[in-house]
């Protein structure tokens, strides 16, 4: 995972496969890089992830919930279709930004 | 029908190798992309479920993966621990229930899984474990179609 301050925004560029696993050596670092700079806008990019299941989803909300303490607004970008199709069932669009090559 | 069965430890980094295996050992028919994603996809719940929910963190217990397929392309996975069972499968069985929300869950996992099989069965009671039978029909079969 890189990192990318741009002013006010953050940028997480997550790869290969975001499984439980992965995602529990990965949370506590992007919860504190949010926490401690609070950024007006968070991007999460997903364009070299390989693989997301339904911990992608509850990690997705729930930093979602983490920005939204603090009306900070959260982005997903270059999600392929299987994964935008399966985030679609949780119906986060809802409450969570899509941009990217396909969505644009 | 071709069949074949592993056991592996309950730890979290073993969700990968159940699924890679899934993806070998169905690698002769040639499934599209999409349908393979979703195998993956369906693996990856079921394992993941047994190894937070069934055994609740315990490293060292035995998750087991069991998959067939038949010459039609009709594919069955079987996921089985042994760990604290499913009292209410109605509920857990609900869009977006879980009974770890502190954890960060979405309760997403078993509607992911009816949504992507053809047929899908909880087998479980409390304290007595839990197995999925998953079914999935492959729509594009080319190996049988050579
Ligand atoms: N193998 C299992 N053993 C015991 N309980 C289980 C098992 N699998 C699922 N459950 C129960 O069913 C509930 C719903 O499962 P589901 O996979 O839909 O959601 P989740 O795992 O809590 O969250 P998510 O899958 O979105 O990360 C779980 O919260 C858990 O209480
Ligand atoms: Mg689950």
């Amino acid at each position: 995972m890189k990192i990318e301050k741009n002013g006010n925004q953050l940028i997480f560029f997550f790869e290969g496969e975001m499984d439980h696993h992965q995602i529990s050596l990965l949370k506590d670092i992007c919860v504190e890089a949010i926490e401690k700079t609070h950024p007006e806008k968070v991007i999460l990019d997903f364009k070299h992830v390989s693989f997301v299941d339904s911990t992608g989803i509850g990690f997705v909300l729930a930093r979602y919930k983490q920005l939204n303490a603090y009306r900070g607004e959260l982005t997903l970008r270059n999600l392929s279709h299987h994964q935008h199709a399966l985030f679609a069932m949780s119906g986060l669009f809802q409450l969570v930004r899509e941009e990217g090559e396909a969505y644009e | 029908m071709n069949k074949m069965s592993c056991k592996f430890k309950s730890r979290a980094e073993n969700e990968a190798f159940a699924r890679t295996i899934a993806l070998s050992f169905l690698m002769p028919l040639n499934a599209a992309a999409e349908e393979m994603m979703e195998i993956r996809t369906l693996v990856s719940e079921g394992v993941t479920n047994a190894i937070i929910h069934g055994y609740e963190g315990n490293r060292e217990k035995m998750v087991k993966l069991e998959i067939g397929y038949d010459d039609h392309g009709l594919i069955t996975i079987i996921i089985t621990d042994k760990g604290k069972g499913i009292s209410d499968i109605d509920q857990a069985l609900e869009p977006l229930y879980t009974s770890k929300k502190s954890s960060e869950r979405s309760g997403m996992g078993m509607t992911i899984m009816q949504t992507f099989s053809d047929s899908f069965d909880i087998i479980s009671a409390e304290n007595e474990g839990c197995t999925i039978v998953i079914q999935k029909q492959l729509h594009v079969n080319l190996s049988a179609a050579e």
